[in-house]
């Protein structure tokens, strides 16, 4: 080590600290600049500080961000979240790598240009599915555009000061979607001829945009119609369109650079919603609150309370979220009144804490207030793991000064001086609205000592996470702010007894906080008519996947499925059947298509056996593969279960391992029960709640799909979706172009000009490539 | 105090006992692997797990603390599989071998990497003694063994099997020739008198056995000398004057053998079934058998009690070739008597629970060999030649010590054994590679075998270890590590004889034995 490095790690020290709870903070600044975590520079740390080298190996190697290896110049993030993965992300990913010769098990190309990595979700589920080349955002990519991007980001490798949502344009990656209802009502109204003029002028241009016909819109009176969707950009819906309009409305959206500039920096929190905005004077405008308006459909179901003011407020601006009523909970119950009336009304009010397994607020906050102690502590959960849900980050870089409001309520009531909140590492411009909402209020006198001028004073930190999704788990969550591997305590005690530090310690969800202003404010009395007897109020959920319209909602529990997806998320693209939601992600299950009618409540999804979770909302399709989900979400939580406990552990691998071999088509009959009775045992017997949910998806697949499991026993993926179970064949319809010879990643296809193609199945790794590039669509799944 | 039921006892414990010192504490034993007393670690394996009727749940006992109106269930069903499902668990991600493939290939289940290694040693005393605890006549076997075992030694992966049974031979050799040869240790005489009918090497071997129990033993044979099939079809390899030494030598240990007595079915109910406690039947393979026994439904055990008091061995009721599965066979039925005399149900003799893993790969031969003597020898075959001392100590050494360091204080063995579990159950997809480090000047560590408990770590961290052992990584693929790739010997620097004896597998063991 030269001295110019050494020196620079005792700085880091010297600002971070020495004391052994502070080795997280201290690995993520060494990281961030040395780029990866040398040996010579962990042995550094553990000579000049309190951190032992057990400690060190055992952090620095338990929470996924750290690294122990160099990387490339450039880093690709290939997101694989659930809305991703269901839009063909695992097969993005192994394009990736073959594309750039990066051998299974390395992450890094021989020229150290780019190391390519999976991410477990960029909570940019709209335009799923998404890579991240740096800085660089595609979305909607193909495998068979992977090499398109690899050449587009290099040739602009200089020129890319700052965060940018790329797309590709001539040829390539679509620069977005027009979607078009093309059902009979739509073609009726006229629309069929907007797509044929659509089509000219698209041709015309060689705008590279990807047109989708999508079923019944809703708004049988407004058509014809279309909607915009580009990346970085709010959606944009043009009803009642005349012929003549369609090339303005193409070349405004598709060929302005100013615009794409102009969306930058709002990319992280507007793409997941849909807002009205930006309609040119030709085409006649809608308003938000129009009734009959798609938009108006989307939002008609919905009650905004932790999303209160939607779009209308600027994040980071105090001033402007006073003038939304906001502070004045907190005023109000700092001035006039104690902490048990401010507990008994959020009693009143029914909140269930929204992390998912809904523990009653009120209750959690009493103890907290009841323990003796002088020291306590408010934590804001903001551990958003499950990939497919953004919630919290939405919250978080949405509404920063309403969750830090419920928290100070929070601190006040339980007699809390110190706030942290804990925010997953992925989520960058969380951290940093967070960080300005804190400065803000302590200039303003909400945070510090005496606030308001009251004997109440409290402070509040922010801890970014490593990379681990079982730190959602509370006693893991504190482990790690303890500066220890994430591993999860027996409970009781609970942390509110015994916490952070051994001391009581409230920890609640991002969503449960923001949700405290508005019943103070309101009265717990108009937050339970809201929602179910059991589950009073709202839930905020990220509906993704296969629907019309995605984004995130918030909606009145008790709400059904088939509300939620109809209604508000327009149904299912393509004119494809609804199979199932996924809910509550890795820890929920599957709700099938004919359970639709299943209201949204704590007591009812776990009677379906699927958890209400955070919030991630996945809609499938009939091409979705349930075998294939269940090993999705199985892969996820054999990868983020912490190794502590024998049946989580081995047995979350062990149930992997079974479904990998019934989903290749090795698995036989018995392999059913031995799953079964293996889940049931995980569920029963798991330490903490991760491996307690773990079994969901394959217990809630097996008791609604076992069918499909069988098939899969008998050789057949009845979606062709199971890599193992189906091949690409090239039809008589090919023109020997070699198109797919030269995209080919595996060389799995000879070159032979102007002759019909052959795919060599031993070679073939099922990418999809040939058949999204080939022009002639002669690549037929069998 | 907390009042608390378990198994329908009531209980009061002090505040912050845990379910299973109260368990404990009433005299109900609760198996345990990660949990030992003084060390803080945190519950993992899972085989403690009790359930609380009150609530339904499943939880460890070891971590969990009584509860004022707890009513505990420590062993019906469900907690049970429940146990049982986390042992089989933990085997699907343990790789070794208990018990060598060697020994487990014998028929006689002969301790033979147990031998090897005190030949090596030069040690031929010992080693007769561990050949003779289970095989009755080795130098006549040392000539005429098909060595299943050599068939079974993982040493052949990497040139040729160890030369076993030629060592057996030599130990052999070296004791029948010595003035004192060995004698195993005799119990006090039972005062029991047992007929063996038929001096072949199932009598002989039954013999043997039930003489080193303390048993008179008296065998009739038909012919005018000992020895059955073993001067019949196994004659051709095995020179005469070996066998009559063998045989001259389980007689100085008391057999009586009367030659040239044929025993009809009524001379054994007239005469010997009255005189005698019990009686061997082991008569060998006859075409026509000369006694009215229903063995037929008994054919596959090769060791049977065909009536109370009458017991049958060898091929008399299954024809055999291998000589060593008959002597076994002889072995098993002197057990068996043994029960009976002892007023139990004879029963056989099951194996002990064994951990295998088949086939080394190509990366696990390097681990292996790090435990042989370096030298490659010139491999002796056949009957024709002799391991000269010398010899037989530098072929021993070839043995790669597959069997674990801890076959009796393994405690997943064990519970293995208990609870009957299916190592098979869970082993689907590929299993780790094994690797052995030996850095350290009394331990080895074998990480294959780890089941992540963590007592190690709380053991170094305790005892202030500088270094100590870590975990690394999570999941399925944590595992327990020497920070900074440190050598072993730095992380137990004065805690590494309480780690070996805390770790509840074979992970952690003492190099040297005993």
């Amino acid at each position: 080590m030269d001295k110019e490095t050494i020196d620079r790690v005792d700085q880091i020290i010297a600002e971070k600290g020495k004391s052994a709870d502070q080795v997280i903070p201290v690995l993520q600044a060494l990281q961030s600049e040395f780029n990866y975590l040398s040996g010579d520079v962990l042995k550094r740390v553990c000579q000049n500080t309190d951190i032992t080298p057990a400690r060190i190996q055992g952090v620095s190697t338990f929470y996924s961000r750290f690294r122990h290896k160099p990387v490339g110049k450039h880093i690709i993030k290939v997101c694989i979240g659930t809305a991703c993965h269901v839009k063909g992300a695992g097969r993005i990913f192994e394009v990736f790598k073959r594309t750039l010769n990066i051998p299974e098990q390395e992450d890094t190309d021989a020229d150290g240009l780019f190391t390519v990595e999976e991410v477990a979700c960029l909570g940019c589920c709209a335009i799923a599915p998404v890579v991240q080349i740096d800085q660089v955002i595609y979305g909607l990519v193909e495998s068979g555009k992977v090499a398109d991007i690899l050449d587009d980001f290099l040739s602009k490798e200089n020129t890319t000061p700052d965060k940018e949502i790329r797309t590709l344009s001539e040829k390539g990656l679509p620069q977005g979607e027009i979607r078009i209802g093309l059902d009979s009502c739509c073609v009726a109204g006229g629309n069929l001829k907007v797509k044929e003029e659509l089509d000219k002028v698209l041709q015309k241009s060689k705008i590279n945009v990807a047109v989708k016909q999508v079923g019944c819109v809703g708004v049988c009176n407004q058509v014809p119609m279309m909607e915009i969707h580009k990346p970085g950009e709010d959606t944009v819906y043009y009803t009642r369109i005349k012929i003549h309009e369609v090339r303005e409305i193409v070349q405004r959206h598709f060929k302005s650079v100013k615009l794409l500039d102009r969306v930058q920096n709002r990319f992280h929190h507007s793409v997941e919603r849909y807002v009205f905005r930006d309609i040119p004077e030709s085409a006649r405008p809608f308003l938000a609150d129009e009734v009959d308006s798609p938009i108006y459909e989307y939002n008609k179901g919905q009650v905004n309370i932790a999303t209160e003011y939607l779009g209308k407020m600027m994040p980071s601006d105090i001033d402007e979220y006073k003038r939304f009523e906001g502070f004045e909970a907190l005023k109000d119950c700092l001035t006039g009144r104690t902490p048990d009336e401010i507990i008994d009304e959020l009693e009143v009010s029914g909140l269930r804490g929204r992390g998912g397994a809904g523990f009653p607020a009120a209750k959690k906050w009493r103890m907290v207030n009841r323990a003796a102690s002088k020291t306590k502590y408010v934590i804001c959960n903001g551990d958003e793991g499950d990939p497919g849900a953004f919630m919290d980050r939405m919250l978080l870089e949405s509404f920063p000064f309403r969750v830090l409001e419920g928290m100070i309520i929070a601190a006040y009531a339980v007699g809390a001086g110190e706030g942290i909140f804990y925010i997953r590492s992925e989520y960058p411009l969380s951290v940093k609205r967070i960080r300005e909402a804190i400065a803000r209020c302590e200039q303003e006198g909400l945070l510090g000592e005496n606030i308001l001028g009251t004997s109440f004073s409290f402070k509040v930190k922010v801890f970014e996470g490593a990379g681990a999704f079982v730190c959602g788990e509370e006693t893991a969550l504190i482990a790690s702010l303890e500066g220890r591997r994430g591993v999860p305590l027996m409970r009781p005690p609970y942390p509110a007894e015994k916490g952070l530090w051994n001391q009581p310690t409230l920890i609640n969800n991002t969503e449960t906080l923001s949700l405290v202003p508005w019943i103070m404010r309101n009265g717990a009395g108009r937050f339970n008519k809201i929602g179910t007897a059991s589950s009073p109020g709202t839930k905020v959920f990220a509906l993704a996947g296969k629907i019309n319209r995605g984004g995130l909602i918030e909606v009145p529990m008790g709400i059904t499925i088939r509300k939620i997806v109809e209604e508000i998320g327009g149904g299912i693209p393509n004119g494809k059947r609804f199979k199932a939601v996924l809910i509550g992600g890795p820890s929920g299950g599957c709700i099938p298509a004919s359970m639709a009618d299943t209201p949204i409540d704590y007591e009812a999804l776990s009677g379906a056996g699927a958890m209400m979770g955070s919030g991630g909302l996945v809609v499938l399709d009939e091409t979705d593969c349930m075998v294939d989900i269940a090993r999705y979400f199985l892969a996820f939580t054999r990868d983020e279960s912490c190794g502590k406990c024998t049946f989580c552990r081995i047995g979350t691998r062990r149930m992997l391992d079974l479904l990998d071999k019934i989903s290749s088509g090795k698995g036989r009959p018995e392999d059913l029960d031995t799953l079964e009775q293996l889940a049931v045992n995980v569920k029963k017997s798991s330490l903490c709640g991760l491996g307690q949910t773990a079994p969901n998806p394959v217990l809630t697949t097996l008791r609604y799909f076992r069918e499909e499991y069988e098939a899969h026993i008998n050789g057949v993926c009845p979606a062709g979706k199971c890599k193992d179970l189906i091949t690409y064949e090239i039809t008589s319809d090919c023109i020997g172009c070699t198109n797919c010879v030269q995209r080919c990643p595996a060389d799995a296809i000879i070159s032979r000009p102007y002759q019909r193609h052959e795919i060599d199945p031993q070679k073939c790794i099922r990418c999809d490539v040939c058949k999204q590039i080939c022009p002639e669509n002669a690549v037929i799944i069998r | 105090m907390i009042r608390l039921k378990i198994d329908d006892n009531e209980i009061s414990v002090a505040e912050g006992t845990s379910v299973l010192m109260a368990a404990r504490s009433l005299g109900i034993e609760i198996p345990t692997m990660c949990y030992h007393e003084g060390c803080n670690n945190q519950a993992s394996c899972q085989v403690c797990l009790v359930k609380d009727k009150n609530t339904g749940r499943l939880f460890p006992s070891c971590e969990v603390k009584a509860v004022e109106g707890m009513d505990i269930v420590t062993g019906d069903q469900e907690v049970k599989a429940a146990r049982k499902a986390a042992i089989e668990l933990l085997l699907s991600d343990h790789v070794g071998d208990c018990e060598a493939p060697c020994r487990v290939a014998c028929p006689a289940f002969m301790n033979i990497p147990v031998m090897n290694r005190l030949i090596a040693k030069g040690d031929f005393q010992g080693a007769i003694r561990i050949i003779k605890k289970e095989i009755a006549m080795p130098l006549v076997l040392g000539y005429i063994c098909t060595a299943p075992c050599e068939k079974a030694c993982h040493r052949k992966q990497v040139d040729s099997p160890v030369s076993i049974c030629l060592l057996k031979r030599m130990v052999a050799r070296e004791d029948i020739n010595r003035s004192n040869p060995f004698k195993p240790d005799m119990k006090a005489n039972s005062g029991k008198r047992i007929a063996v009918i038929g001096a072949g090497p199932a009598g002989l071997s039954c013999a043997y056995h039930l003489l080193s129990e303390g048993h008179c033993c008296v065998l009739f044979e038909k012919d005018g000398k000992a020895g059955g099939t073993l001067r019949g079809v196994h004659g051709d390899n095995l020179p005469e004057e070996i066998l009559d030494k063998e045989i001259a030598l389980i007689e100085s240990y008391g057999a009586e053998i009367c030659l040239n007595r044929r025993v009809t079915n009524e001379i054994l109910d007239a005469e010997i079934k009255n005189n005698f406690d019990a009686v061997v039947l082991a008569t060998g393979h006859e075409k026509e058998g000369s006694f009215s026994l229903q063995l037929s439904n008994s054919r596959k055990a090769g060791a049977v009690m065909v009536e109370p008091g009458v017991f049958a061995c060898g091929s008399v009721v299954r024809p055999q070739k291998m000589a060593v599965k008959v002597m076994a066979q002889g072995k098993e039925v002197a057990h068996m008597v043994y029960q009976y005399l002892s007023g139990n149900q004879p029963t056989k003799r099951e194996r002990p629970f064994n951990s295998r893993f088949g086939r080394l790969f190509t990366e696990e031969i390097v681990a292996y060999l790090q435990e042989t003597g370096s030298d490659k020898q010139e491999v002796l075959t056949g009957c024709s030649e002799e391991f000269s001392l010398e010899e037989a100590m530098a072929e021993a050494q070839r043995c790669m010590h597959c069997d674990c360091r801890k076959p009796d204080s393994c405690k997943l063995r064990l519970y293995a054994d208990e609870y009957q579990a299916d190592r098979k159950k869970f082993q689907f997809g590929e299993r780790k590679t094994i690797t052995k480090y030996f850095q350290h000047q009394q331990v080895v560590f074998e990480p294959a075998k780890c089941i992540k408990c963590g007592l190690c770590l709380s053991i170094t961290s305790q005892n202030g270890e500088p270094t100590g052992l870590s975990y690394s990584g999570r999941g399925f693929n944590v595992q327990v590590t020497v920070p900074f790739h440190q050598s072993l010997q730095e992380a137990l620097k004065h805690s590494a004889k309480k780690c070996v004896e805390v770790c509840p597998t074979g992970a952690l063991s003492f190099k040297e034995e005993g």
